[in-house]
């Protein structure tokens, strides 16, 4: 072994054989121009893709690479115009389908040439910057064929026929259209969309601007969506079979605004079947449709709400302006309660629970809730009327669902005070008659209105039901100590803590001594046992129950107020008594004695007395007596209930009276608060409008 | 093997080496070759002439592809396998 010998091997090139037949490259060249030839008329199978291949793999090499490619596009060229001719001379239908078969054959052919070629492909093409063959193809077939004067208007003319057709109810081969359509896309976008898509929108705009006026005319608003509808939903149809995905976006576009924008207003307002008919006669479905349609276009869903909330704040403040309606507060609320559960439900219906759309509600309830004034005191003679007797053998489920709806026209009120006004009044009279259905579901209702407004609001409310509790226990106490009254009448009495009841004028009258003892007896306990508190009896808000016996023997029990109770008792001693005699004698104000003497001598199964003249008015001069025929069904019976009723136009006054004046101090307090905040450097008055404030850092 | 699967390289001198279809597809020409649309020649019978590839280099392609088909995926610098043989081939 020499020690010369070489430590590293090299890689030789291979050495290829040098060319000397000067004719070599055009012998070379027709062997693959005659192979191009064979592909093109299906002659393939005879040839041998390795000599081929090699025979490009040669030229490429010894650096006709030139050659090749020039020849490789005249050739191509000359074989498409040919092609080109071919497809001109088919007839009518047979022209796409003549297209669709020779670019099958065109492709197939490329590739065919292409894989011969590769090695041209990927090294003297990049090396060149030259188009690879395939994309060479295409461009050929598209500047050969495509464009070609009697080729190109053709077949956009067909396409767009074919489109119209459909549309028109015909059914078309899909396929075919699949297939030529892809042959446009493959050819590149640009060409899809100057030679197909373009048109067809602006076609397809033309279009549907007929369709849309044709169905305009004849239509009412639930068809004509209807229709739209279709449309839409088969264009985009159209698009999954046989176009380019991209393209939906843009025709959709091209019939919302042709069938649907463009004629917004008029069907929105459309006589005897617009939106606002569709809302009468909750049309959910056709709700629901033009809630889609329209929110496929600008402004489309704001129109549709800024209708809706007009229309409820018009059908709003009539409900609260017509005064039949007004008579009935219970009827008034629960017609407030019913327009507010419709429209909840077309909201979630038809208008998929749209927030906007429950704002809008919102705000036009709170509108016209608050144009009349009443409003506060109706709903809560309506919430009275509901514990009183409307709640009766309602389950706990339901009772709930009541309240809350309550509670939600209770959330619409500006003046919640005048609200907590009335409530305490009519929560006084239920209380203090025992006349609520349910105890849990008043307390209920409390928490409710502290959760809503805070625990000033209730704390008054929540006070009452403490003294009706402590009361009960008093008198418990009360008939535990003095057990030798358990014999006589039965006291009870409710304690009211002055400031959590509503303010009632102090009246008092003259017990019946039999009465007068017993109250006295229970005011020494009660002060005895709790010092330094001042007792006053509120003659005007008890009740009695006495035990009668008339003229034939008949026994009745009858429940009356103290006034009654008053008057009545005075019969036991006296057979006869004028109307002086008795104001006298009990000492009860004059129109509160004339309602009472009313109650018991001028209505009919009341009538515990007689009354001289028989008129129905109570006069100065009228003498009274005991109705010895007085009958009943009942053994038990009812005179002189203390109802909650509407107020009088002039107790109305007074209470708004109270309220404004409530309202003062409450005021005075936050100017005095805003003004100690701008002192302090906190807030400051905005320069150019006065009623603004600003926070400062 | 079955026929189907398989495929016949000649060489220069007539000398034929029948291998595996898959095997052969390393090579992307003859890939291309077999599944060229429009039944060329080798497709149709499916044997591969080499007019200018010789036996002893043929068979080295063979035995390169199977060796690629095994060792490929442990991405195996070529030049190891190369560094055998001192020629150059297009593949």
């Amino acid at each position: 072994m020499s020690n010369q010998k070489k430590r590293n091997f090299q890689i030789e090139a291979f050495k290829h054989r040098v060319v000397v037949d000067p004719k070599y490259a055009e012998k070379t060249w027709s062997i693959l121009e005659h192979a191009i030839h064979e592909i093109y008329n299906h002659n393939a199978s005879g040839l041998s893709f390795e000599e081929l291949y090699r025979n490009a793999y040669n030229m490429v090499l010894h650096k006709f690479g030139e050659k090749l490619y020039s020849g490789l596009v005249a050739t191509m060229t000359a074989h498409l115009k040919e092609i080109s001719k071919s497809i001109e001379a088919a007839q009518g239908d047979l022209f796409l389908e003549e297209l669709n078969r020779k670019w099958n054959d065109h492709n197939k052919a490329l590739q065919m040439i292409r894989d011969i070629l590769m090695y041209m492909d990927r090294t003297y093409i990049p090396n060149t910057h030259k188009t690879p063959v395939h994309e060479l193809g295409l461009n050929l077939w598209r500047d050969n064929v495509i464009h070609s004067s009697k080729i190109q208007s053709r077949l956009l003319s067909m396409l767009l026929e074919l489109v119209h057709r459909e549309r028109t109810g015909e059914v078309i081969d899909r396929g075919l259209m699949r297939n030529i359509i892809k042959m446009l896309m493959d050819l590149g976008s640009s060409v899809y969309q100057e030679d197909f898509e373009k048109p067809f929108l602006e076609v397809s705009a033309e279009f549907y601007m007929g369709e849309s006026q044709k169905f305009i005319e004849c239509c009412d608003c639930g068809d004509y969506l209807k229709k739209a509808e279709l449309r839409l939903n088969e264009e985009i149809e159209r698009v999954t079979h046989y176009l380019d995905v991209k393209s939906e976006v843009k025709i959709t576009n091209v019939v919302e605004k042709e069938m649907i924008a463009n004629h917004m207003m008029r069907l929105v307002h459309m006589e005897n079947s617009g939106l606002v008919n569709m809302l009468l006669d909750d049309k959910y479905e056709d709700l629901g449709r033009m809630y889609n349609l329209f929110r496929r276009v600008p402004n489309g869903l704001s129109t549709i709400r800024d209708v809706m909330t007009s229309h409820l704040r018009e059908i709003g403040k009539q409900l609260v302006t017509d005064a039949e309606k007004l008579k009935d507060p219970v009827e008034f609320v629960q017609r407030l309660l019913d327009e507010k559960d419709k429209y909840d439900s077309i909201i979630s219906q038809a208008f998929s629970n749209d927030k906007t759309f429950q704002n809008a509600l919102n705000s036009s309830f709170e509108y016209f809730i608050n144009l009349n004034n009443r409003s506060p005191e109706f709903i809560s003679l309506f919430v009275d009327d509901k514990l009183r007797k409307g709640l009766k053998g309602v389950s706990e489920e339901d009772v709930e669902i009541i309240l809350d709806k309550v509670m939600m026209l209770f959330r619409y009120l500006q003046e919640k005070d005048v609200f907590e006004k009335y409530y305490k009044q009519h929560l006084a009279k239920r209380l203090l008659s025992g006349k609520t259905v349910s105890d849990d579901a008043e307390r209920s209702l409390i928490v409710k209105l502290k959760t809503e407004c805070g625990y000033q609001f209730t704390s008054k409310l929540e006070g009452m039901f403490t003294d009706m509790k402590t009361s009960q226990d008093t008198m418990q106490g009360f008939y535990a100590s003095h057990p030798e009254l358990t014999d006589g009448p039965t006291l009870v009495v409710q304690v009211l803590t002055t400031g959590s009841w509503p303010t009632q004028p102090s009246i008092t009258c003259n017990l019946p001594a039999e009465t007068s003892a017993l109250c006295e007896k229970f005011r020494s306990y009660y002060l005895g046992t709790h010092t330094g508190r001042r007792l006053s009896w509120q003659t005007n808000m008890g009740t009695a129950d006495i035990k009668a016996t008339f003229g034939k023997g008949q026994k009745h029990e009858l429940n009356v107020s103290t006034y009654q109770m008053c008057v009545l008792m005075l019969f036991n001693n006296a057979d006869r008594l004028s109307y002086k005699e008795v104001e006298q004698a009990t000492g009860i104000p004059a129109s509160d004695l004339k309602r009472c003497l009313q109650s018991m001598a001028c209505v009919k199964g009341k009538n515990v007395l007689r009354k001289e003249p028989m008129s129905k008015d109570i006069g100065e001069d009228d003498a009274f007596f005991v109705n010895d025929k007085f009958t009943s069904k009942f053994y038990k019976v009812k005179i002189g209930t203390v109802v909650a009723q509407k107020e009088s136009e002039p107790e109305k006054q007074e209470t708004r009276q109270r309220v404004e004046e409530d309202r003062k101090p409450q005021i005075e307090a936050a100017i005095k608060r805003i003004e100690s905040l701008i002192e302090r450097d906190f807030l400051e008055r905005d320069n150019n409008d006065r009623k603004l404030y600003r926070y400062l850092a | 093997m079955k026929k189907e699967d398989t495929v016949k390289l000649i060489s220069a001198e007539g000398m034929e080496f029948v291998i595996d279809k898959e095997a052969a597809m390393v090579s992307q020409t003859i890939r291309n070759m077999l599944t060229s649309p429009g039944g060329f020649a080798e497709a149709e019978h499916g044997e591969v002439t080499f007019p200018e590839i010789s036996a002893v280099i043929l068979e080295k392609i063979c035995q390169y592809f199977y060796w690629s088909l095994q060792y490929s995926r442990f991405g195996f610098f070529i030049f190891y396998f190369l560094g055998s043989v001192s020629c150059f081939f297009y593949l």
